[in-house]
């Protein structure tokens, strides 16, 4: 006789052939959801908050859709994950690695409909994956000795990525925007000193970049709004008294000056304080706390800017870009690093006054501000001025380029049906498979454009038999056309990424025969126990303790 | 070669066709009539006879308005589609403060016609970026028929100030209202940044009693507060030395916790008479600064006066206003020209502001404190505003500020246009032309925009009870004829040359609109799926 039951009342088990049908639609399911918005003409979702104020975020951002969605099914959050992983790793190319993935797995259905072991299709697409790059790496440009190319490649790389955002048409001016932002960094990837500051009014044409950096906060009255060659000390310091911490101390006094006295004492202690900030020889000090009246009026009187209550993010990031240290004791002046700046002055952007601090020690940073009409704008094209960015900062280290527009799939499909020709056995059906999820990518290109996809894919192909063809799909005119000429680029690493997770995503989920669902956590389980007590006392009976946890 | 097989659905049909499938249709759908529905709510509040809505809102405040950003900002919608157009009112009123009702019927109008382009099976990113031209298309017609105009040229301020008051409640003050939003506009615009205008250097001071008529442009700082009467105090100081103090003047309190022990009566007195001095202590050394006249701020920590200190300072002939707000502090100070004084060991006459008169003004059933005649004066300005209720005071405030809006869009981009419907329908005229020489999809919808604009007339034409129909066509024929600036003049109920009326509106307020409201349009249409995430 089997067993009846391993496992608890709540949990649950699915095998064999119905676990692998619950994995495959999970996932198909995510990829279809973002499917839509691949490619220049890709469409945007509106995501609807369930919480308090019910927010409404507009997007196209594949990893920002996923990041927010209600997820039940396990192989559906695998998806999610590496559309995660692909927005940390390479910033661009987070829908196409679901799409990919989820084209993967509908053709490794029909292989398994047709009796194929799972492992022989998981064998057939790590050829067909390894195969794929090996074309791409055999394909790839590499501009780094050109200085001047390098620039063009970069700008056609960050226009590619824009086209498909809500940027698109003012593409020219936001890729220079990046590309001018990335090349300040000189190599590092660290996207902490480009800072994105959004205001509402204008049109996105109206965002411009800054050589230094900018901070969102007001100078205090009565102090000097424009200084040269600053001396700036970041400071995370109380100002106000300083008071004895301890619970229930108190002064006890019999007269009216001694509380004068104590009162003095205190704003004595401030003035100290202030005294000693000012000793550093500092004409600029920002503080992360409110800096109140009184010191307030100190310094202005010492002609010293002061700025309260930035913000943590400002400050550290104020402190790195001006080569200062957070500071937050002032006994000795010596071991405090100063920032330093060329000029501090106000300026306005829209409605706002805003401080701008320029000429900065660390000549990476920048400050991007962009101007939209409203916050569902700023906050999508922040988004995609972020991909963008990422890409560009990912292609100054490695520097290899591809063309876009669904090239790079015709030639991956390509060498893979070529390979499939020659493998013998049942692998070779798999390897197949991979070359029509391929084709996948330029289909839905096409398709989410209104093209009719059948046709264009198909003259793509009977192009791209020709050796060193560089068509691609033109979605503005509907038609193939010349990738070079058009100057579609994306960046090698981003195809790389998206090839080889999404490869190792279906991989995963293929390799899955049962899914068990643990029992949840019993959450109500106290409350319950102190009902059953509340009704034994009722009932008049002796009492049990039931609480046994 | 044969297709590859791959699922998805079959398309056979040619080119720039739009397959898809029935929801996400329904979504499109679902959001362009949710938008219209919000478009439709403030369209006749359009133009000078447009009506008024009553707000009603949940505290059960009632709000009369014709303002669309306001009318908009109260109705809480939950559609996400209409969400983004009560944004886009807010857009226009940040962009350029007038016009917030123009811009959302403009919106509702081109989803009209996209809904009519969409089922004809043209695919929504083709009209996104014909749209996007057409907008661009429509800003440069819109830039070759605007007329330059100069600051110094008070009069076309005026008429523009007065074109956007015209449509509001306070109509019939417009010739109140108009020079004054120009003169305040015009007194705070810095010779170093002529571009830029703060509006936060005007401060609108609104008090109920009195009528609209009342309205007064104040040179110098109006306060709503009531100058301190305990004790017989000054009510009016004539050649005042003012400061802003910070500190408090009361008894002594400390951070850390206080007590004061008292052991017998006589102690009490003694203590009592402490307080006293001390107090008296402060006040003579504001006193020995030839101070007269104190803008206390308001504390939390303690009281920042007493009854006492309230006596004294009355006692040394010094005027007190008292519960001033932190956030008031900086305009004040800039205004006066003085710095605040944050502990009466910096008591300095040079932190002081000099003013001719400072005093208190009874008005209806309250008083307001008035200080004019300020010395080196900064570039602010104060708007004193009236009203014989709560509901006309509000809506003049928001009639104010629209015409300051409409002035400060003149200082930073000096052109003017003319109003009544002629922009739009010259648009939709010029358009039109053009969209004959383009090719395929493109000309279909920008025929579309075109036709879109022409709204603007017909609801200025309808809300005036005259026959749109009758005033549109007509308007068409002025405007073929080469009658660039015919418009309708809603007053006589005809076709006039607005321009020759003095009916015209900053450029900038025509062309945010047409921007914006494309840009809105353009991302509704992109949108194929709602998804309700946490």
């Amino acid at each position: 006789m089997a067993i009846e039951r391993i496992f608890k009342d709540e949990a649950s088990e699915e095998k064999g052939e119905r676990a692998r049908m619950a994995s495959f639609v999970g996932a198909m399911a995510i990829a279809d959801l973002v499917k839509t918005t691949l490619g220049p003409k890709g469409m945007d979702k509106i995501l609807q908050s369930t919480g308090r104020g019910r927010e409404v975020t507009v997007t196209n951002d594949g990893a920002t859709i996923l990041k927010s969605l209600h997820i039940d099914n396990a192989a559906a959050k695998v998806l999610v994950d590496i559309s995660k992983v692909q927005d940390d790793e390479v910033g661009d190319g987070t829908t196409s690695v679901v799409v990919l993935a989820g084209e993967l797995l509908r053709e490794a259905e029909k292989l398994v409909a047709a009796k194929i072991h799972p492992m022989t299709i998981i064998s057939g697409y790590r050829m067909a994956a390894e195969c794929a790059r090996h074309a791409l790496l055999q394909k790839v440009v590499d501009n780094k000795e050109d200085a001047e190319k390098f620039r063009s490649d970069l700008m056609r790389i960050a226009m590619t990525t824009l086209s498909s955002k809500i940027l698109c048409q003012d593409k020219d001016h936001f890729a220079k925007l990046a590309v001018d932002a990335v090349m300040r960094l000189k190599g590092s990837t660290n996207l902490e000193s480009i800072q994105i500051i959004k205001k509402p009014g204008g049109s996105l044409k109206d965002s411009f970049l800054d050589e230094g950096f900018i901070l969102d906060k007001k100078i205090g009255i009565g102090q000097p709004k424009r200084i040269e060659n600053a001396n700036i000390l970041v400071a995370n310091t109380a100002m106000d008294t300083d008071k004895v911490k301890i619970y229930g101390a108190r002064v006890r006094v019999d007269s009216m000056s001694k509380v004068a006295q104590i009162e003095g004492a205190e704003k004595e202690k401030m003035r100290e304080k202030v005294q000693k900030i000012i000793a550093h020889g500092i004409n600029c000090f920002v503080n992360r706390q409110l800096i109140y009246n009184f010191p307030e009026e100190l310094f202005a009187d010492a002609g010293i800017l002061a700025i309260e209550h930035a913000d943590f993010d400002g400050i550290e990031r104020l402190a790195l870009v001006t080569g200062g240290e957070i500071a937050s004791t002032f006994d000795n002046p010596e071991t405090v690093k100063l920032g330093h700046c060329k000029l501090i002055e106000e300026i306005m952007i829209g409605e706002d006054k805003l401080i701008r601090f320029s000429g900065v020690e660390m000549g990476q940073a920048c400050t991007i501000v962009l101007r939209g009409a409203s916050h569902h704008v700023l906050d999508e094209a922040e988004r995609s001025l972020h991909d963008a960015l990422c890409v560009l900062s990912q292609t100054v280290n490695d520097s290899r380029v591809l063309f876009g527009g669904g090239w790079p799939e015709m030639i991956m499909a390509k060498e893979v049906d070529e390979l499939a020709r020659k493998t013998p056995g049942k692998k070779s059906h798999a390897i197949e498979a991979f070359s029509r999820a391929l084709l996948a990518i330029p289909t839905i290109i096409a398709d989410n454009a209104g093209l009719d996809s059948a046709e264009l894919v198909a003259q793509l192909r009977a192009e791209h038999h020709k050796e060193g063809c560089n068509a691609g799909i033109d979605v503005i005119s509907g038609s193939v056309g010349d990738m070079a000429e058009l100057g579609i680029s994306e960046a090698f690493k981003v195809k790389q990424a998206v090839l080889l997770s999404a490869t190792e995503a279906a991989e995963m989920i293929l390799r899955v025969d049962e899914i068990i669902t643990c029992a949840p956590r019993q959450r109500e389980n106290r409350i319950h126990a102190w009902k059953m007590i509340c009704t034994s006392f009722h009932q008049g009976g002796n009492f049990v303790p039931i609480l046994t946890s | 070669m044969a297709a590859p097989a791959i699922s998805m659905p079959s398309s056979s049909s040619k080119t720039e066709s739009y397959v898809d499938n029935k929801r996400k249709e329904d979504i499109r759908q679902a959001n362009i009539v949710a938008a219209r529905a919000v478009a439709d709510a403030v369209r006749t509040s359009l133009g000078p006879k447009g009506m008024d809505k009553m707000i009603s809102t949940a505290n059960g405040e009632v709000i009369i308005t014709n303002d669309g950003a306001t009318i908009l900002n109260k109705m809480e919608v939950l559609q996400p589609a209409a969400k983004m157009l009560v944004e886009l009112s807010k857009s226009q009123d940040a962009a350029a403060g007038d016009g917030t009702t123009t811009v959302v019927v403009i919106a509702g109008a081109l989803l009209k016609q996209c809904m009519s382009l969409l089922s004809a099976g043209i695919h929504p990113t083709v009209i996104s970026d014909s749209l996007h031209k057409a907008a661009n298309k429509a800003i440069d017609v819109l830039t070759a028929m605007a007329v330059p105009v100069e600051l110094s040229d008070r009069e076309s301020l005026i008429k523009s100030a007065s074109t956007s008051l015209n449509s509001k409640v306070v109509s019939q003050y417009s010739t109140l209202l108009a020079p004054m939003a120009v003169d305040a506009v015009l007194s705070v615009v810095d010779p170093s940044k002529p571009d830029l205008v703060d509006l936060r250097d005007i401060k609108i001071v609104k008090k109920l009693g009195g009528t609209v008529d009342d309205t007064e442009l104040v040179k110098g700082l109006v306060f709503d507060k009531k100058v301190s009467h305990a004790a017989g105090g000054p009510t009016r100081v004539e050649n005042a030395k003012i400061a802003v103090i910070q500190f408090q003047i009361s008894p002594p309190k400390t951070d850390i916790e206080q007590s004061i022990v008292v052991s017998d009566y006589t102690q009490m007195d003694r203590i009592l008479k402490e307080e006293r001095n001390y107090i008296l202590g402060m006040i003579k050394k504001i006193r020995a600064t030839g101070c007269n006249v104190l803008l206390i701020q308001k504390s939390i920590l303690r009281d920042a006066v007493t009854d006492l200190s309230l006596h004294y300072l009355a006692k040394a002939k010094i005027l007190v206003v008292k519960d001033v707000e932190r956030d008031d502090i900086e305009f004040i100070t800039s205004t006066l020209n003085c710095l605040p004084i944050a502990n009466i060991e910096h008591f300095r006459a040079e932190k002081l502001g000099h003013a001719d008169l400072v005093e208190e003004v009874s008005l209806g059933d309250g008083k307001i404190v008035k200080i004019t005649g300020i010395k080196d004066m900064g570039r602010t300005t104060n708007v004193l505003v009236r009203g014989s209720n709560q509901l006309v005071l509000d809506e003049a405030e928001r009639s104010l500020h629209d015409a300051l809006c409409v002035v400060r869009c003149l200082v930073s981009k000096r052109f003017l246009v003319a109003g009544g419907g002629a922009p739009e329908i010259e648009l939709s005229r010029q358009l039109g032309a053009w969209a004959k020489v383009l090719h395929g999809m493109e000309g279909y919808c920008v025929k579309s925009f075109a036709e879109a604009l022409e709204v603007i007339p017909y609801t200025l034409a309808e809300n005036a009870g005259l026959n749109p129909i009758a005033i549109v066509t007509e308007l068409r024929n002025r405007h073929a004829q080469g009658e660039v600036n015919a418009g309708i003049n809603v007053r006589k109920g005809q076709i006039t040359n607005i321009l020759e009326e003095n009916v015209v509106q900053p450029l900038l307020v025509s062309t945010s609109a047409i921007t914006l409201a494309t840009e809105c349009v353009r991302m509704i249409l992109k949108i194929d799926d709602i998804v309700t995430v946490r």
